[in-house]
């Protein structure tokens, strides 16, 4: 592989194949993830069965260098529209080189550092044991050095990890790319959106999943001047409610208590702990919003929920939800990892949720606090 | 037919057991006036001879027959193995060979202290730390309670015309001979390739399960290849920097002419020390799963020389650390290579 006189598609060379891991984990439900590169970085995206979709992107500033060459426009004429060649933009965008790759074992390869620390059996003071010194990789912190290198259309994605005296090299198949069109999400005509953080998202999550429901409803509305989100869950063995509310007015009454223990964690995020939802639009303040998603896709991003910062829950007029989260690999920087769930369609049932949620609090999960309630409040 | 012995190293007997007991259930023991052998032969995958100096497991060793004073066992690893465990924390542990209703057994008569006693801010003469001296001369004397636990493996004694039949297995010279890294380094990575290989083949449907071969190859420049293939993807790890032992003349037949003709002088003239060179290769294709259970003797924590014959088997010298810095035991694992 003689790299330099090829000029390959990509290098990119990460100090932290560990980041890398823990992005790309978030998206580990499938069995093929397409690969897009482009000069800003590495998109990694997944779908199931076009009803959600999840997405990883890898920007070049998680590696330490970052090397692409766009591809000639001239190669693979059998798979390109050859009109698109006088608009250079469209040209160029059909020349991202994108194919698939089995996402389980990049995932797997990507794991192989730190296993091999041979430091795990001995403790570190055994005099034995070679590469236990001062300047052992370990200790300078160089363990997981990892090298993505993409030849030229059809060739394999390399992924080179470096570890002391341990070179292991993975050339992952690629696969033609599937078929499959993006979801269509518009964010010009946002119905809803809110900004949380992604621990409270996760923990509504994995409190309502524990009935193991089918459907996830997410309700939104304005009561008053306050905003109210809502997600409830409903199957078999019944349904279940968490909400989310803004109460600017008492502060002492809503989670989270940040303000009485942690006056460090105020200063470090101030709008936080006195506002459940960071930004809270909706598209028609008037009329409260409801749409319902399938909860085990939902629950696919449950982990990129329980690792995020902040998630941007927003919701286009087609009832699409889109669920971006952002995600500190290390302090300072953030990537971002994204889903889009198409609704359920509407059903007469959902009409009957409706009123059992409006009139009754035996199902709510937190709270209790019925619209009523609520209006009673302000 | 006598055999007795106190066990010096129960931890190192348990170990050695446990990960014998992986590659097959049946052991032939062969116990002799200088050396006790361990040999499992199962009907497919890796042979394992060991031969043991008697102070690596046993100390105040008797054993007397009328064929020469050795004996030969054939005995069932689980149950020897569980029975060890339970000496784990034995003050003493004693095994023999006995006789009940006229079947062989082996019986370990295990001495523990309760564990009450283990944390009392004045050990009294029981609870010896050092585990020498065993304190018969204790029993039911002063606090100190003390457990006496006996376990009885069933054994058959093997006729010398029995294991008169079974060889260790010849193999031509080596093309290459390294120093492996640790071995639970290697099996935490070989793991990891034969999970990728299953994952592999779990998406491909149609193939069968059974493909988790994994290449094996090591150069004589210090480098040492493991790799696997799946429809998905290729993996290799490569490792550098690891030694090559010089061949003693005298262990070699033909002395330094012998040296001068080995394979793996040949070998020396190809390849790189960074492993990167096509060349120089010897190479052997082994079962993954096979291979993990192999390595599962890493937990002894011995130096482990691997010899190749290029696509023909993989012998792994396993020397086990003895406390007088000589290795008088080995344990010796033959891994035949399968071809493409």
């Amino acid at each position: 592989m003689d790299e330099e006189d090829e000029h390959p598609i990509l290098t990119a060379v990460s100090s932290s194949a560990r980041q890398l891991y823990l992005l790309l984990r978030c998206i580990n439900f499938s069995e093929k993830a397409h690969v897009q590169i482009s000069g800003e970085g590495l998109k990694f995206s997944v779908d199931e069965a076009s009803a959600m979709e999840g997405s990883a992107f890898l920007s070049k500033s998680l590696f330490t260098t970052y090397t692409f060459r766009a591809p000639p426009p001239e190669r693979n004429s059998q798979h390109q529209n050859s009109d698109s060649e006088d608009d250079p933009e469209e040209a160029e965008a059909h020349n991202l080189p994108t194919f698939q790759i089995s996402l389980p074992a990049l995932l797997e390869t990507l794991q192989i550092f730190g296993l091999t620390d041979p430091n795990t059996q001995k403790p570190p003071w055994a005099r034995d044991n070679p590469t236990s010194t001062a300047f052992s990789n370990n200790v300078l912190g160089m363990n997981n050095m990892c090298r993505i290198a993409y030849e030229a259309p059809g060739s394999p994605l390399t992924i080179v990890l470096t570890e002391a005296t341990i070179r292991t090299t993975c050339d992952l198949t690629t696969y033609e790319p599937a078929f499959s069109d993006e979801i269509p999400f518009d964010r010009q005509s946002l119905a809803f959106k809110t900004i949380m953080r992604g621990s409270w998202l996760f923990d509504a999550i994995s409190e309502l999943s524990s009935t193991s429901p089918e459907k996830l409803t997410l309700w939104a509305c304005m009561k008053g001047r306050k905003p109210y989100f809502a997600l409830s869950s409903s199957g078999t063995l019944g349904s279940a409610r968490v909400e989310f509310n803004n109460d600017p007015f008492d502060q002492s009454s809503r989670p989270p208590p940040a303000n009485s223990n942690n006056p460090s964690g105020t200063a470090a995020d101030p709008p936080l702990p006195t506002n459940l939802l960071e930004t809270f639009q909706l598209g028609d303040p008037t009329a409260p919003l409801r749409s319902s998603y399938k909860f085990s896709l939902i629950q696919r991003a449950a982990r990129a929920m329980s690792v995020a910062t902040k998630v941007s829950v927003r919701m286009d007029d087609q009832g699409v939800l889109s669920l971006q989260f952002m995600i500190e690999v290390e302090p300072g920087k953030v990537s971002f990892v994204d889903f889009r769930f198409v609704p359920l369609v509407d059903d007469d049932e959902d009409e009957g949720d409706e009123t059992m949620l409006g009139n009754g609090d035996a199902d709510s999960e937190e709270g209790g606090a019925t619209e009523d309630e609520d209006e009673d409040m302000l | 037919m006598r055999f007795k012995a106190s066990i010096q190293n129960i931890t190192t007997f348990t170990k050695l057991t446990a990960s014998l007991n992986s590659l097959g259930p049946l052991a032939w023991v062969k116990l002799s006036d200088d050396q006790v052998c361990f040999t499992i032969i199962p009907e497919q995958g890796t042979q394992v001879w060991a031969a043991l100096s008697i102070d690596t497991i046993f100390e105040t060793y008797t054993v007397q027959s009328a064929a020469n004073n050795v004996i030969n066992l054939e005995v069932p690893l689980g149950p020897l193995n569980r029975a060890l465990k339970s000496a784990l924390n034995a003050t003493s542990a004693q095994i023999r060979l006995t006789k009940k209703d006229n079947m062989p057994l082996l019986a370990l008569t295990i001495v523990t202290t309760s564990s009450s006693n283990t944390y009392s801010a004045f050990p009294t003469g029981g609870a010896n730390d050092d585990g020498f001296d065993a304190p018969f001369d204790d029993l039911g004397g002063g606090g100190n309670r003390e457990t006496i636990i006996t376990q009885e493996v069933p054994v058959r004694v093997l006729g010398p015309d029995v294991v008169s039949g079974l060889h260790e297995p010849q193999c031509r010279e080596p093309d290459v001979h390294i120093i492996l890294p640790p071995l639970m380094q290697l099996k935490s990575i070989s793991d990891r390739f034969t999970k990728l290989a299953l994952a592999g083949a779990r998406t491909g449907a149609g193939s069968s399960a059974a493909r988790t071969r994994l290449d094996m190859a090591a150069n004589m420049h210090g480098c040492l290849k493991m790799s696997i293939k799946t429809d998905a993807m290729s993996i290799s790890s490569v490792w550098t920097d690891l030694s090559n032992p010089e061949l003693d003349p005298s262990q070699v037949a033909g002395g330094t002419i012998g040296i001068a003709e080995h394979p793996s002088t040949r070998m020396k003239l190809l390849g790189s020390a960074d492993g990167r060179s096509d060349q120089g290769w010897a190479s052997v294709r082994i079962d993954g799963r096979d291979w993990g259970k192999v390595m599962s003797v890493g937990r002894l924590g011995g130096r482990v020389i691997a010899c190749f014959c290029h696509e023909h088997a993989l012998i792994l010298y396993v020397y086990l650390p003895t406390d007088n810095g000589e290795d008088e035991s080995v344990l010796t694992y033959y891994v035949s290579s399968y071809s493409a």
